[in-house]
């Protein structure tokens, strides 16, 4: 179950490996978006709206890839495509639940920040353009940044209050 | 081997999953393994590469039938357990459509049980995907016909006292030309056989191990399938062989294989392409549809 297909990074371009990057950006916006509407269906609130920021900063990140590549490489067509790449930053789809609590949903994100971390951190080792190893260096360096700032969110909430969303879901009931 | 599939369409405008994706958002729990077959059914449509007014979606009642309605394609949200013989009458009313087929375990091998071995031995070009995750969960967690023997629901407070149905085996025997098994766990893996067994001409089967949060098992969730899944390709399973293939979809609910189980190396000719040949073959001897339909409403208007 490899998180991406068809990719030789040995060969990989720094045009290639930029688009790559907006890609996986791409998806984990997406994927939060979609926690976040899953979450507003559900009557949870708190854990949607922390869903939408981190969708808005994917985006943002996005942008300044984005940025990057235009200087760079003008509007050279794309070459990679998402059908290469799952999961990369983005959550997994069943780390959503009804009623989750904030901390809940800052530990899926923190799992993603370093799910992603991972991938940048073991591709770089396959890379053989300089510059792209330098794009994926700085790229898992982001996402040990990112790390820590879901970290201090973390410790600045208070201390679990011991349920677990499993709780509140319904379970069988005996029928009279 | 024959794409029909492509076959009808005339555009060649790459698509993306999100052409076909609607504008209604799915209210199922968060979480449900219901979004990654979703997600997945758009990249096999996306790389299939025909256009949403090219695809209908047929499905019965349930948590999973409710897909039609979240895609861009044409949709029938039908009665429950009737998807297939509806699905059936649209493949063989405009057979240039691409018809999908969805529904849950009861929807499909209880309420509509009955429609799968016909289904299967007419051989229609459809592919029906049945998220399968042993459970009731729209009317809040009674037994369905794949619950283990043993699971205490709100219907089995001491334990369900029957055996399962073994869906990989049922479309097997029934002579199913593509059989295979997937899981939202591993959602790109689910896309390439949804999209094979789209491409494959007659009728397919795809069971997905499709977790439900609220009244699943734990065995059954997102978490334990990533733990139990084998991939049929890398233990060397070689899908020409039917025999091999029932031998091992017996271990359904105990081992979690996934990909193709069976794929008829020499398909067999469709339904659809029969009724051709015998319409060419009575060409002049009989009625064109229209004169039919027309003698039928003649019939209608002197009543």
């Amino acid at each position: 179950m490899s998180p991406v297909s068809h990719i030789d990074f040995a060969a990989l371009t720094l045009l290639e490996a930029l688009d790559l990057a907006i890609l996986i950006e791409d998806e984990a916006r997406e994927r939060y978006l979609e926690f976040a509407e899953q979450l507003e269906t559900h009557h949870t609130e708190e854990s949607a709206q922390f869903f939408s920021f981190m969708a808005s900063n994917e985006e943002k990140h996005h942008r300044e890839l984005a940025a990057r590549r235009k200087a760079l490489f003008g509007d050279a067509p794309v070459t990679v495509s998402r059908s290469q790449i799952f999961d990369i930053e983005a959550p997994e789809l069943s780390e959503v639940a009804v009623f989750m609590s904030p901390r809940d949903a800052l530990l899926v994100a923190q799992r993603a920040e370093t799910k992603a971390y991972a991938f940048f951190a073991s591709a770089v080792i396959h890379v053989d353009n300089a510059e792209v190893k330098a794009l994926f260096s700085e790229l898992a360096q982001e996402e040990i940044e990112h790390q820590a700032l879901v970290q201090a969110e973390l410790d600045k909430l208070p201390a679990d209050d011991g349920f677990a969303a499993s709780d509140f879901a319904d379970g069988p009931v005996e029928q009279d | 081997m024959a794409d029909s599939a492509l076959a009808p369409s005339n555009e060649s405008v790459a698509l993306t999953a999100k052409d076909f994706k609607s504008e209604l958002k799915p209210i199922w729990c968060p979480g449900c393994g219901d979004y990654g077959v979703l997600q997945a059914i758009y990249r096999a449509l996306a790389a299939i590469g025909r256009p949403p007014h090219e695809v209908a979606f047929i499905s019965g009642i349930g948590c999973s039938s409710r897909i039609p309605g979240y895609t861009t394609a044409y949709g029938f949200n039908s009665v429950h357990g009737r998807a297939l013989p509806i699905a059936q009458g649209v493949k063989l009313a405009n057979p240039d459509l691409l018809v999908l087929v969805s529904g849950g375990d009861g929807d499909g091998f209880s309420i509509g049980g009955g429609h799968v071995a016909h289904a299967i031995r007419r051989n229609i070009d459809l592919t029906y995907i049945v998220m399968d995750n042993q459970i009731y969960g729209l009317t809040k967690g009674q037994l369905s016909p794949t619950s283990p023997k043993g699971l205490v629901t709100a219907t089995s407070m001491f334990g369900s006292l029957e055996r399962p149905i073994n869906p990989l085996l049922y479309t097997l025997a029934y002579g199913a030309g593509y059989v295979a098994q997937g899981t939202p766990s591993d959602m790109k893996g689910l896309a390439e056989i949804i999209e094979e067994a789209i491409r494959y001409p007659g009728f397919s089967f795809v069971n997905i191990q499709s977790p439900c949060v609220t009244y699943g098992d734990e065995s059954g969730q997102a978490k334990a399938h990533r733990e139990r899944a084998k991939s049929l390709a890398s233990m060397g399973h070689d899908a020409a062989d039917r025999l091999k293939a029932m031998d091992l979809a017996q271990a359904y609910g105990e081992e979690l294989y996934t990909g193709v189980f069976y794929r008829d190396p020499n398909p067999t000719e469709t339904y659809e392409a029969q009724i051709a040949l015998r319409h060419s073959a009575l060409k002049g001897k009989g009625p064109h549809r229209e004169e039919i339909v027309d003698m039928f409403l003649q019939r209608l208007s002197a009543e």
